[in-house]
């Protein structure tokens, strides 16, 4: 039997974002694929050499909406290492909190079009609802939903009340609850199971090998989460990184879901230990030298590197973000799994687009 | 104040890789810099267990350096993304978009390159 080659995407209902695969098929069944990116490319690396450091800030959140904080927590934490800027404590904390519930949303979202993806509506509305209330607390607390622009360098440009703290515990509370009666329908449901279990498995050498992070990685058995560096406040918080080892769509998805209580255990630790006092300190000079900053975002490790010359301007700042080294998992997961999977397989990658292009 | 930077040339490069990744290195990834004096910067980034380790690779704008994407398969994106968007000329690699992985057919050349500009005033004597 000849081979068929099927382009998928770049516009497809399971890709909120453009990504293309050139599928080559036999029968039923892939034989190879190979990624194509390009559509959305924006060359903000190119612009962040124009703009002063301090306005960079505002750009890098603009590389992704959905990990728009930690873009700019990754950003903020390269300069201020660089300028040799202490953070107060507060703003380590609020850091935390801002982090975890951009995490809680971004993983809600991608539960919500999993399970979209597999035809299961109520159970997409029904997370995306609790999607909806992490978003409120983000336009209650920074005056707006997506991006918050609370970091700075040297701390964050807003503080949390002690109202809006305990509000705050108790809706990622309410959250908890209500994850946890839908929970038993993505681990248990017989559909779901048959969707995700022994699907687009990626063991742990090859994804080791093929440079994955963050939950691709961590449901390949690695036990690997950037925040255990105990960057802002991470290091006073109690946690362990979501660790599964079957490496298939399934245990993305238990990673995932788990890593939502995760961020929410983490938010309620952070306000019980948040000091009072400044959120931030003032900034003086121009950064000078080179610098890498790691964060765990919610789709794995993002790394920047920042060259300084002592003018307001970067010579160069240059992002790598997980999407990036998560890509090339393709290469390897989609040979000899069938077309019927290949949406749901490329889903729980969660492609982030424009955080690859930048 | 970057820790673990080896400064390596173009013919110790597959060498240095190689062994990162016979000592368990996961790679993750390349960093390109314009010098903007017809020199190019190139860090290879691998980490274990949280620590960096970096090589620099300093080189002319039209010199040529060997893919890596033989020892690691998942260097290709950005290979060819240092490749579309300075100009840095890669032989070898897995897959080789040809120019297209980021640019179209009417982007400009090269356009994270410090290129100079020549702006020429019409009319002007």
């Amino acid at each position: 039997m000849s081979n068929t080659v099927i382009p998928f995407g770049p516009q497809h209902p399971v890709l909120p974002e453009p990504l293309h695969l050139k599928l080559v098929m036999q029968d039923e069944t892939v034989l190879e694929a190979i990624p194509a990116i390009g559509y959305v490319h924006r060359g903000l690396e190119k612009l962040t050499e124009t703009k002063e450091f301090t306005q960079n800030v505002f750009v890098v959140e603009r590389i992704c909406g959905i990990c728009s904080f930690m873009h700019a927590q990754a950003y903020c934490q390269g300069i201020e290492e660089l300028m040799n800027i202490q953070v107060p404590d507060r703003a380590r904390y609020l850091r935390v909190i801002w982090a975890e519930l951009h995490r809680i949303h971004s993983h809600l979202l991608w539960l919500g079009l999993l399970a979209d993806a597999f035809g299961f509506e109520s159970l997409f509305m029904q997370v995306w609802r609790n999607r909806e209330k992490v978003m409120d607390i983000m336009e209650e607390t920074a005056g707006s939903r997506v991006i918050i622009s609370a970091n700075t360098i040297g701390g964050t440009r807003r503080d949390i009340s002690p109202e809006m703290l305990v509000k705050i515990t108790v809706i990622v509370e309410e959250i908890r609850e209500d994850l946890k009666q839908v929970e038993s329908v993505f681990f248990n449901d017989y559909t779901v199971k048959h969707r995700l279990v022994g699907v687009g498995v990626l063991t742990r050498d090859v994804a080791y090998e093929l440079g994955a992070v963050g939950p691709m990685a961590r449901a390949s058995g690695i036990k690997t989460d950037h925040r255990t560096t105990g960057y802002a406040a991470y290091g006073e918080l109690d946690f362990e990184p979501v660790v599964e080892n079957d490496g298939d769509c399934y245990a993305r998805t238990v990673v995932r879901l788990k890593e939502v209580y995760q961020s929410i255990s983490l938010i309620k630790q952070a306000i019980a230990k948040i000091p009072a006092g400044e959120t931030s300190v003032p900034v003086k000079g121009f950064p000078n030298g080179e610098v890498i900053s790691r964060v765990e975002q919610p789709r794995g490790e993002v790394l920047y590197y920042m060259r300084g010359n002592g003018t307001k301007n970067l010579e160069r700042l240059r992002v790598r973000t997980p999407t990036f080294a998560n890509i090339p998992t393709l290469l390897k997961m989609l040979p000899g799994s069938q077309l019927a999977d290949v949406p749901v397989l490329i889903l729980t990658v969660d492609p982030c687009i424009s955080c690859t292009e930048r | 104040m970057i820790e673990n930077v080896t400064d390596i040339t173009k013919d110790q490069l597959l060498g240095e890789v190689q062994k990162m990744k016979y000592d368990g290195y996961r790679f993750v990834t390349a960093t390109c810099i314009d010098n903007g004096d017809e020199t190019l910067d190139v860090y290879y980034h691998f980490d274990k267990d949280y620590e960096l380790k970096n090589f620099k690779l300093k080189l002319q704008r039209n010199e040529e350096i060997s893919s890596i994407s033989k020892i690691y398969l998942c260097s290709v994106l950005v290979e060819n993304e240092m490749s579309e968007l300075f100009g840095v000329k890669v032989s070898g690699m897995a897959i080789d978009y040809g120019g297209h992985m980021l640019l179209a057919d009417d982007s400009p050349d090269n356009p994270m390159a410090r290129n100079q500009i020549v702006i020429e005033q019409k009319g002007a004597k």
